[in-house]
Order: structure tokens, then sequence, then C-alpha cells
């Protein structure tokens, strides 16, 4: 039996914090993935949350998650021996992922140009804030200013409010899921045509990809979309209305209507004035009007009852969950989304298992590195 | 070059944003998209379309911007699958497809008789992908559900947004984006799978359980240390002033972040503030976090009058992290998005010119952009009838008077 589909592939992670998500990906599906770490770790090892909140390399949660199913190698890059060395472990290997600013690489004679003279089937990607040129190219990242040059942030909040970043590092993450997808693309090219390739990544374009339609709004109506808090963008009189979070008796949920049988919400709500024509006909003119007559229905009952409702006459509701809610879920844990995840320093730790399901050729969750733990193995000692 | 999927066929059944992302992403890099659409769909369109370029037919279905935004690099097959004669070429094209994409809710497929088994006995090597909200499992498996409501399940909802505010939403929404990359980067996992075994499978992408992977550094807090995390707006954890401040004009706001000792050095020379640098409550980085509203309040002042586009310059030119909180109107004119060609251009024969949001990368065989304009309204139903399936002339009009397919959506 063949194993799991990426098996044989070879990947030199170099990538640090959140950008350590593609080589999670390849590492599940059966890539050998080796993360080249300085001597003290990958800066990930240093961020929180920790195992009972005890700093230590080994005991971030972000690189449990982050790092499962990789190896570890220590490799200095300011020392010139450990340098020589990736080049010739790259000689053996498929893929090199790496999260330094432009220019680095090609500094140490790790440059894709440099790197693909010894390997010349070699597929490198790079993933900066900005991408590798261009006038922003030398710029200062964050993930902030990634989500700000990128039209996200300013249409993230309230109209009245400055514009606020989504939750943690969402883009850099989404910046290595489109690395990882674009490493399979050069993969399949590889395998059918022969060739590497060299693929640029930018968060600044992955937050921009999350953006969907306003640009294309603008360019074709001129109409400027701006914050509109948890409401939808496109706001026409007659556009279907609600889709918002609400508050409701023990938190909020989300509230939506079903677009096609416009009178249920005034059903289910016992509220009459819902269903006059003058509201059916434009519910988005009349949305603070509707969000006044759902809160009296929805402060007599809590999420879960609201959405059992709603869902029960095929109003898409949906309860808004704490992260505490969300790992105590029975949808989640019946299907076994969360996995226990035994490590020799952390103890068994439960984390958020596959990102998607390959009936034929399941994921693996296996445990993170420790820093170095397998550097005789792979450096051939 | 060839583009990396060119001679890999997709046969895509998907409504809304997720499956449509997860379908373009496939057709840009080459794979030839048969988007199956109902022929009744897009018989509704809303006013405001963009109009049709000159000598071109007026044909406001085929101009729905979001549309064809999300279905480019896709060529449209009208084709009624609820009927039997339409599900029976539904099966017959399957057996000549390599991949087949549906995201409606779990019990809509098994009433359509276009499920995994029913595709799989047609065509047992078919990679099939089914992209639900929830899993065809477990409690939730019947809810519906769209994207905003999905990111309030995740707790992006609850994490985003003001300490002082209710829940809020990134921008439009995340998870529908973040699912059609997952499954993409899943397809092509799988297609190597085949390459080198033979077997097709059956995969599952659920929209929730994608998310989730961006969440768990709350969701291991909650397992580690039962900590439950609330939202901190635009505080950083580690870093300040971490912020979005406004500067001067409309709608006028820069982000910055001074995530080192350096930055900060220069940040209050900048300001003129050697004071700021001398205070003992700004001394270190944990103070910084620690009285970071009253440098918010110092810093909105600072930027108030300033021009947002300098004000960038000022601070990056002088190794700070900073930018501008572009809208949607300063995208097309953002000098790294020109240089990057961020938006990929395809020629829309009833639009013109249409600007494309590309996949965030550059490549040098190639494999990125666009591949063809959005679908005109049964843009493949030649291709499908003639030439995969060797239908007649006659065959094909029957077809179209049973309703089972059109060259235009029907109306009644």
């Amino acid at each position: 039996m063949q194993g799991l589909p990426l098996e044989g592939l070879k990947v030199l992670d170099m990538t640090t914090s959140t950008f350590n998500y593609a080589g999670k990906l390849l590492a599940g599906f059966g890539a050998d993935v080796v993360k080249v770490e300085p001597p003290e770790g990958d800066p990930i090892r240093y961020q929180p949350p920790f195992v009972n909140d005890r700093v230590d390399p080994e005991l971030s949660g972000r690189h449990l998650h982050m790092n499962t199913g990789k190896r570890s190698v220590i490799l200095d890059l300011n020392n010139d021996s450990d340098v020589k060395q990736i080049k010739s472990l790259v000689k053996n290997f498929d893929i090199l992922i790496e999260s330094y600013s432009p220019g680095y690489m090609e500094s140490l004679g790790l440059g894709y140009e440099q790197l693909s003279a010894i390997q010349p089937e070699l597929i490198m990607a790079s993933i900066t804030y900005f991408g590798q040129d261009g006038p922003y190219a030398d710029y200062e990242g964050s993930e902030l200013v990634a989500d700000a040059l990128s039209g996200y942030l300013y249409l993230t909040g309230d109209p009245d409010r400055e514009p606020v970043k989504c939750f943690d590092n969402l883009i850099e993450q989404q910046s290595s899921l489109q690395a990882a997808v674009a490493i399979m693309t050069a993969v399949t090219a590889r395998e059918l045509q022969g060739g590497g390739d060299y693929l640029d990544i930018s968060a600044t374009e992955a937050a921009l990809f999350l953006l969907g339609g306003p640009a294309q709004m603008y360019h074709w109506t001129d109409r400027i979309a701006g914050r509109v808090g948890t409401r939808l963008m496109n706001s026409a009189p007659q556009m279907f209305y609600p889709s918002c979070i609400r508050p409701c008796k023990d938190g909020y949920v989300h509230a939506h209507s079903n677009t096609r049988y416009v009178d249920l919400l005034g059903i289910l709500m016992e509220q009459p004035r819902l269903n006059e024509p003058e509201i059916l006909e434009t519910p988005m003119g009349h949305a603070d009007e509707i969000d006044e007559i759902m809160s009296r229905w929805l402060m007599k009952h809590d999420k879960f009852e609201v959405v059992r409702m709603a869902q029960e006459m095929r109003l898409p509701f949906t309860e808004v969950f704490t992260p505490e809610e969300i790992v105590n879920d029975n949808h989640l844990n019946e299907r076994n989304f969360f996995v226990e995840v035994d490590h020799p320093l952390a103890g068994t730790v439960k984390q958020p298992g596959a990102p998607g399901m390959m009936t034929g050729t399941p994921w693996e969750t296996k445990r993170a590195p420790l820093l170095g733990e397998h550097q005789d193995e792979i450096l051939g000692n | 070059m060839r583009k990396a999927l060119e001679g890999i066929r997709v046969l895509e059944m998907t409504t809304a944003v997720a499956g449509p992302v997860c379908g373009h992403i496939l057709g840009d890099m080459g794979a030839e998209m048969i988007k199956v659409e109902e022929p009744r769909s897009r018989a509704h369109v809303p006013g405001g379309v963009p109009p049709s370029i000159e000598g071109a037919p007026d044909r406001p279905y085929n101009r729905q911007t979001n549309y064809v935004e999300l279905n480019r690099s896709k060529r449209s097959l009208s084709l009624n699958v609820a009927s039997d004669e339409g599900r029976e070429i539904y099966l017959k094209l399957a057996e000549k497809c390599d991949v087949m994409i549906e995201n409606f809710a779990p019990r809509v497929v098994g009433n359509l008789g276009i499920d995994y088994e029913s595709i799989k006995q047609r065509n047992p090597s078919i990679i099939y992908v089914s992209m639900p909200a929830f899993g065809k499992t477990g409690p939730y498996r019947d809810r519906g559900s769209y994207g905003p409501g999905i990111d309030a399940m995740s707790g992006i909802s609850h994490l985003t947004g003001y300490p002082d505010r209710e829940p809020g939403k990134p921008a439009n929404f995340f998870c529908d984006q973040n699912a059609g990359l997952h499954a993409a980067f899943i397809i092509m996992t799988a297609l190597r799978h085949r390459r080198r075994t033979g077997e097709g499978q059956y995969i599952e992408m659920s929209m929730l359980e994608g998310e989730l992977q961006s969440v768990a550094p709350a969701l291991m807090d909650v397992t580690l240390n039962g900590r439950n995390r609330v939202r901190t707006g635009n505080k950083h954890e580690w870093f300040a002033p971490h912020g979005v401040y406004k500067c001067d004009g409309e709608e006028a706001w820069i982000a910055l972040a001074i995530t080192s000792e350096n930055a900060w050095n220069q940040l209050c020379k900048i300001m003129d503030r050697n004071d700021l640098k001398e205070n003992v409550k700004f001394s270190s980085m944990e103070d910084r976090v620690k009285n970071s509203e009253v440098l918010d309040e110092i810093l909105s002042k600072w930027t108030a009058d300033k021009d947002k586009h300098s004000l960038q310059k000022l601070l990056q030119s002088n190794g700070i992290s900073a930018g501008v909180a572009l809208r949607p109107n300063e995208l097309f004119e953002d000098p790294q998005m020109l240089h990057r060609s961020s938006f990929a251009w395809s020629d829309h024969p009833e639009m013109g010119p249409f600007p494309h949001t590309r996949t965030a990368w550059k490549s040098t065989r190639g494999n990125t952009g666009v591949s063809r304009h959005g679908p005109l309204f049964g843009g493949a139903n030649d291709f499908v009838f003639r030439d995969l399936l060797g239908l007649t002339d006659d065959d094909i009009q029957s077809l179209i008077d049973a309703k089972i397919t059109s060259y235009s959506p029907v109306t009644d």
C-alpha cells in the first residue's frame, strides 16, 4: 500500500512564527519537513500561550500547533559552516520555504538563483509582508501594516470608530496557506513537466485576496465600501437583512434571514411588523428598526435556544462562540476534531487536528519537535 | 510554458463563495473548469450592473461583478441536474472529469443522486470534494449557514473588534476564502496521490474546521491554561504603541506597530519627543504595553493634522512599521500593487477589461494570474454536449425544449 499523499517530498522549512503554517500542512499529509532553527529556537517558541503559563521554548502552544509533524535541526545563519551545511542539504531537498526579509537569503548565498544552480529542480517559496520587489519591498513589515496596506483593515470595524485589526496573526497565516497552495502548484508542474519554480508570496496580497468584492465594486460602480460593523457591505435598501451579530439573553448570535422565504423571521419572532410589505421590500433600508424589533425577542432567549428555534425554521442563525465554548462543543468533539498529542515535556496536549479530511489518505497530527531533536539524523553525524 | 493544472478537468457545482473560490484557484492554475448552473440561475439580475461594451450583446446576467470575479477562469454549463435526463448527462460528464467540487448542505447531493457513491460507481478514480459549513457528520451537519455565520461559530467574531463593544467581523468575512484555499491545496495533494497510485478519494473540507486552524492560540489557551480570551482591538499582547490613528482628511488612517527598541527611539526622534524616551512609564516595551492608552492618545494628537501618505513614507524611511489603511478606491493606484500586478486583468467580451484579485504569489514559471474571463451563461454547453458527449443538434434541441439546458437564463 502506498502511504500518505505527499510521501517522498523533502522540505526545508526556514520560516518563522506564524509563517510556519505551510510546513505544517505539507507535513500533515506526509512530506518530510525539516525545520531549520537558530540556536535559541524559532521565535514562535517564545510566544504565548504556554503550557500552564510556563515560559519555555518547548512549551509554547503556538509552536506545538504550528510545527506538528516536523523534524528540527539547529543551524546558525550567522555561522559560515552552518550556511554551507544548508547548501549541501538543499541538494537532497525538493522544497525550501523561508520568511526572511527580501535580500537576506541572497546575502548568505541562499537565494533562488544560487540554490537552483546547485539543485535545478528546487521549488523555493519566499513569504514576506509585501513581496520581493517593488517600492514597499524594504518596508518594515508587521501583521497590522500588511492588514492596512491590503485594504482589509479599513473595512473591519464600526463606522464611527477607527479601523480595527482582525484577531491575532490571521493574515500571516493566510500568506503561509497561500504558500502551501503555490507549492503544490509547483510540485504538480515539476512532476508532470520537470523544472523548479520560485514563488514570491506577499502577506499583503493574501489579505487582499480575503477582501473579496469591494475593490471590484469600486472599479465598476465608483462606490467606496466602508466599515459597517457586522452587517454586509452591500447596503442597497432592497438588499436582504438581517445578516449581523446581535445580543441575546446570555451572549450574542449571528442573525441571518432566509433569503428565499422572507416571512420566516417575522413568524419565528411573532412580530407582524417584520412582515409588512414596507419592510419586506427594503429590508436593508430598515436595518435599524429590524435590529430593535429582533432585540425584543432575542433578549428573552439564550443563544442555543435562539439558534435551535431559528434553524428548525431554516433561518441560518448561529451562535457567537467563545474559545471555551468551541473547545467544549459537542459537534466538534463528536467529529474528533480536537486531538490529544503526547509530548515528552508538555505532556498530553489537546489541540486542533486536521484542517480538512482526505478519507483515502488521512491527515496525521504528530507532535512538534524539540529544538534540535533531529540534529544527528539530519546532518548525518 | 503550460500552466500546472492543464489537462485536469474539474466539474464544479457550487454556490455562495467558498466553493467558487476553490474552483477559480484551480482554474487560475490552468485546470479546465466546468461550472454547472441551473438553467433558471442568473434569471433575476439585481439593478446596477455595469453597462455592456460597444458592439457586445446587452446581457446583464453576464455582467454581475461579484459573480464574474468569483468564477473567472471557468466556463459555464447550463444543466438542470434535478431532472432524470439532466442527472444522467451530469453522471456521463463526471466520467470524463478528474475532480468534482460541491458545497451544498449535506442532504442535497444525496437527493440529487450525485453524491460520492453515485459518482464513484461511474468514475472510481474521481477526486470528490465536499465543502460543507460544518462537515457531513455531527449535530450541526444539517444547519444552514453562510460565511459570517461560520465566522461567528469559529471564535473569530468573539476575538475581533473593540474590547468595549459587541463582537466584530473581519471585513466582509474570512472563512470562505480560507476554505477555498485549503480545499485547493488538498485537491492538488489528492491529485499527486492519484498520479502515484491511480486511486481517487472523497475529501471533506469543513469550513469551520479549516477556520479553527487560525484560532489555535486562543483555543490552546483554554486547553493549556483554562483561560477564555476576549477581543483586544488594535492592542498587541507584546508591542506598543500598536494601533490605527486618524490623519488629516476624510477616513484617513495610519496603522503603526512599534516592535523594537530601535523603532521606539526613532519614533521619539521623529516626533521630537525626547521626554517620552526618558519617561519611566515608557522605558521598556513592557512598560509601554502597560501604558499603551496614554501613548495612543499622544500619537493620535500627533498624527491628526498629517497627510497619511507622507507620514507612511516618513515613518518607513526611519525603519518604523507603518502603513495607510487603504480604502477600496486606493488599491488600484497603490504603487506596490501596481508594481506587482496584484490585480490580474482579463478581457471580458461583454464588459471589457476586468481586474481580478489574483492569488498572493508570483511564480517564475507563470503559475499565477488568471486563465480567462468570467463565464458567459452556457458558454461550455457546446463543448460539453458536442465535443465531450457527442450529442447531435436534435439531442440538444430536445434538452432545450425540456428546459434541461439553455443558452440564456430560463425565466418562466
